[in-house]
């Protein structure tokens, strides 16, 4: 019970604003159910790219994850989304 | 009118760059490497400009489909390219839907209740 409560993630209101803000026409709408599941892809997104830049980061024996790690797992990532 | 969807889109990265650090530091601490802050900010700006794509490609879905809503099953379809993703997605939708069934069992059943003692 207490670990849900501290789940972290999106903002419902947050990810309604930026999706909003990309659509190209005015009158497309977003349903409130498809928000909701926007947050939880984006939150995977985060969560993908922050597990594989650690790993890359463990596989080159560094104690930091860097922002050269992330470059290097990136390619994929994207091509993953 | 640009300055005001300026400091709109700042505030909008700024909370994404939020999560994004907290999402980082939640997976560094699992697995004892912190996160540093070019990382974290890299990652928050990628977020954010893999939201402009999801967004273009959700309205191209929508518009497809002849609906100016973007739907679940817009959502859906950009998860096509990993299975594992669309199998979450899937039982997201499922979830959401039973909580909206709850949600609903539980207002007629409290308006019944209510009418009773108000008929007394």
């Amino acid at each position: 019970m207490a670990e849900k409560e501290a789940e972290i993630g999106f903002n419902r209101d947050t990810i309604s604003k930026l999706l909003s803000s990309f659509l190209k026409e005015d009158k497309t709408r977003l349903s409130g159910d498809a928000v909701q599941l926007m947050a939880e892809m984006l939150k995977i997104f985060v969560q993908e790219a922050a597990v594989r830049s650690l790993k890359q980061a463990e596989s080159e024996d560094c104690d930091q994850v860097d922002i050269e790690h992330f470059e290097k797992i990136l390619p994929q990532l994207l091509l993953d989304f | 009118m640009s300055v005001g969807e300026d400091e709109t889109h700042q505030r909008l990265k700024a909370a994404v760059h939020y999560t994004v650090g907290r999402l980082c530091q939640k997976t560094g601490e699992e697995h004892r490497r912190e996160f540093s802050r070019q990382v974290i900010a890299a990652i928050a700006e990628t977020t954010y400009r893999q939201c402009d794509t999801f967004a273009k490609d959700l309205e191209a879905f929508a518009r497809h489909a002849k609906r100016s809503t973007v739907s679940v099953e817009d959502v859906k379809l950009l998860a096509r390219r990993s299975t594992a993703l669309s199998i979450f997605i899937q039982n997201k939708s499922d979830e959401l839907n039973q909580e909206q069934r709850d949600v609903k069992k539980k207002s007629i059943g409290k308006r019944k209740n209510r009418d009773t003692e108000i008929g007394e």
